[in-house]
């Protein structure tokens, strides 16, 4: 597998009045052409940040990438000027967002918006770009294509918008598509619709998809390989299997132990199983961590995880952790 | 202040809520949401009932009904035997007591100006249950039970993190010794680390004072865990009522498997066996299906189910369920796909 999109050593940092937030410190993944990679954590972990930072979304009145390397498809993005990466934007690489209503304009009909879309980049004439939005709904199977391109964002339900999005994201057959939280907003049953819709388009017009979620479970039925993040850095890396029935890191174990779980046959009436905690808070990114920055957290945690960061330690077979204390 | 032992810390009987909807040049009344659509329950004490279901299933206005911050449009809700429906705010004071709520974004319910200690001690001074410095040292103690550190007492809200202001937000509902807790959504909003220890502090908590909870929620797991008994809602009405247990091995209404079918459960194995997915989106409360408000989504529905409105029945001892294909004493088994 060739990778399509190689982040390296990334550091993304903010301005704020209490100092300079390293919201990501060094992180380093690849994505693959036509694979699904999770990027799991809570919030503050960096993993929205990391996603801006690949489409160079980050305001540049408070933040930065101070360092590293993005490479898509053979082109530093860091060094691309502002009118190459618009031409990027939702045409090579697109994005989709956790509240759809806050990224579709309200003013303009659903079908205008998508063709727009068609026309800036695809260069093809307005009623060609329509056609290409019909067909766009027709993919994301919503009923009645043709009326709906008359619609309004308001005069669709959530998981509609959501649909919609993906649409527009897909229209100008994009090599990746990045996913920041796409059903968080959505009931149970229409996540599930969106998640499947989402693999489903994805085999058939094999884009990437970075899925970024704090949700293990969306992680575990959607997704090929995981990045774990924690505070700003990449704690854990594995194919899903093996991070689900062999999960490394003791920040990840801590992750899967801290769900209560639907999938665990049911005890018997009324006794309640704790939760395991993660006992402390996540660090202040405002000031700089040194070792570990889970140590702080974690019952494993020695002299050395306090002083030096871990390197990763290779587990076998792609699975990757970060960890002096791990036991292989 | 605490009921008799066999009389259920809340009763509530056919409540219904319906809010109106305004249109025209006048604003007068053009129809109605049917938030909440007749539906009864009650809660023992030290036990968690569970109100689950989607956006718009009137779980979060069951709530509000029942705390009396809205009016109820019909029915009647019973505090520790006593009809607390209709009294008016001032006559109802004197019940807040024993009746608290812990909301999913405590932040908004507390003043910004104020410490940590006096926005916990303000309900006990109110009821005048302690004053002054044995206020202070009874909050001292309340913030130590929810895992607090006393000397929090005098910060001030922003200056806690999500988990800590959920704790401070316990800790105020708990201030005043309530017999039952209505916590709408109380984990949302928190990140899965943190959401572990408030879900164990909430459970301590009831089996130290034998609270009662009614716990709303969305998520299928955290309810799972938390709860005694569940109740599964679908545009206003509950279709499926039982213990946790038997709702998890054996629902019976086609909403309850769909719901359960759709959650994500962390284990990469089990998403090629998710069986089937309901498709559609949840009909508008303002304009619910007649009949069974779940048959244009329903795989099993029947003509019948399209013009007759199920009742909640009990199939099975402590198991309710409102479904034409679920008669008493009928096969648990799956149902068959009318063809």
């Amino acid at each position: 597998m060739s990778a399509i999109l190689e982040v390296r050593d990334l550091h993304t940092q903010f301005n704020t009045l209490d100092g300079v937030v390293r919201a990501v410190d060094g992180v380093s993944f690849d994505v693959a052409r036509g694979e699904t990679l999770g990027i799991v954590g809570e919030s503050g972990c960096g993993k929205s940040v990391t996603a801006l930072s690949i489409l160079r979304l980050i305001p540049p009145e408070t933040g930065r990438i101070a360092q590293g390397s993005i490479r898509f498809e053979g082109n530093e993005l860091t060094a691309l000027s502002e009118e190459a990466m618009k031409s990027l934007r939702g045409h090579r690489i697109s994005m989709i967002f956790q509240e759809p209503m806050t990224s579709l304009n309200p003013v303009l009909t659903v079908g205008t918006q998508i063709a727009e879309n068609v026309v800036r980049h695809m260069g093809v004439p307005w009623s060609a770009a329509r056609e290409r939005a019909r067909e766009m709904l027709d993919l994301v199977r919503i009923a009645d294509a043709k009326r709906r391109l008359d619609e309004y964002p308001h005069q669709l339900s959530g998981g509609m918008r959501q649909r919609v999005m993906i649409a527009m994201a897909l229209s100008c057959d994009p090599q990746v598509l990045i996913a920041d939280e796409p059903t968080t907003a959505l009931d149970v049953t229409i996540q599930a619709q969106i998640l499947d819709l989402m693999i489903e388009l994805k085999e058939k017009t094999g884009t990437a998809i970075v899925l970024i979620t704090h949700d293990l479970g969306v992680v575990a039925e959607t997704t090929e390989r995981v990045v774990v993040m924690y505070a700003g850095r990449k704690v854990e890396e594995a194919p899903v299997e093996a991070l689900f029935e062999n999960p490394l890191h003791p920040y990840t174990r801590g992750l899967m132990r801290a769900i209560p779980r639907l999938d665990v046959e049911a005890d018997a009436a009324g006794t309640r199983p704790r939760l395991q905690e993660i006992p402390g808070l996540v660090p202040i990114l405002t000031r700089p961590i040194v070792g570990c920055a889970f140590a702080a957290r974690c019952e494993l945690a020695t002299d050395r995880c306090r002083a030096t960061p871990p390197p990763f330690v290779d587990a076998g077979g792609g699975h990757i952790v970060a960890c002096w204390e791990v036991k292989l | 202040m605490s009921a008799a032992p066999n009389i259920p810390v809340l009763e509530v009987d056919g409540l219904v809520k319906h809010f109106p909807i305004l249109g025209g040049l006048l604003q007068r009344r053009v129809g109605a949401v049917r938030a909440v659509d007749g539906v009864s329950f009650s809660i023992a004490k030290s036990e968690t009932l569970g109100l689950v279901g989607e956006s718009g299933c009137g779980k979060s206005t069951i709530g509000k009904t029942v705390l009396k911050l809205i009016e109820p449009t019909a029915g009647r809700i019973l505090l520790g035997g006593e009809d607390v429906t209709k009294l008016k705010p001032g006559a109802m004071w004197p019940h807040r007591q024993r009746i608290q709520t812990i909301f999913q974004d405590p932040y908004s319910s507390m003043n910004p100006r104020l410490p940590a200690g006096t926005i916990v001690g303000e309900p006990l001074e109110n009821y005048g249950i302690t004053r002054g410095a044995e206020t202070d040292e009874r909050v001292a103690r309340l913030f130590e039970r929810v895992g607090l550190r006393p000397d929090a007492m005098r910060k001030y809200a922003h200056e806690f993190s999500g988990g800590q202001r959920q704790r401070l937000g316990i800790a105020k509902a708990l201030s005043v010794n309530p017999d039952l807790i209505v916590a709408d959504e109380p984990v949302s909003a928190l990140d899965v680390s943190v959401q572990a220890q408030v879900l164990n502090l909430l459970i301590d908590l009831q089996e130290e004072y034998g609270l009662a909870y009614l716990f709303i929620s969305h998520d299928l797991a955290v309810m799972r865990h938390i709860s005694h008994r569940i109740a599964v809602m679908y545009l206003g009405r509950i279709v499926e009522l039982a213990t946790k247990r038997t709702l998890f091995t054996q629902p019976l209404h086609p909403y309850t498997e769909a719901l359960l079918s759709a959650a994500t459960a962390p284990d990469p194995k089990r998403r090629r066996k998710r069986k089937r997915i309901v498709q559609g989106d949840v009909p508008s409360p303002a304009k619910p299906p007649p009949g069974c408000h779940f048959h244009t989504r329903c795989p099993y529905a029947m003509a019948e189910c399209k013009v007759t409105a199920p009742p909640l029945i009990e199939v099975a001892p402590g198991h309710h369920v409102a479904c034409l294909r679920r008669p008493v004493g009928g096969d648990p088994g799956p149902l068959s796909v009318p063809g």
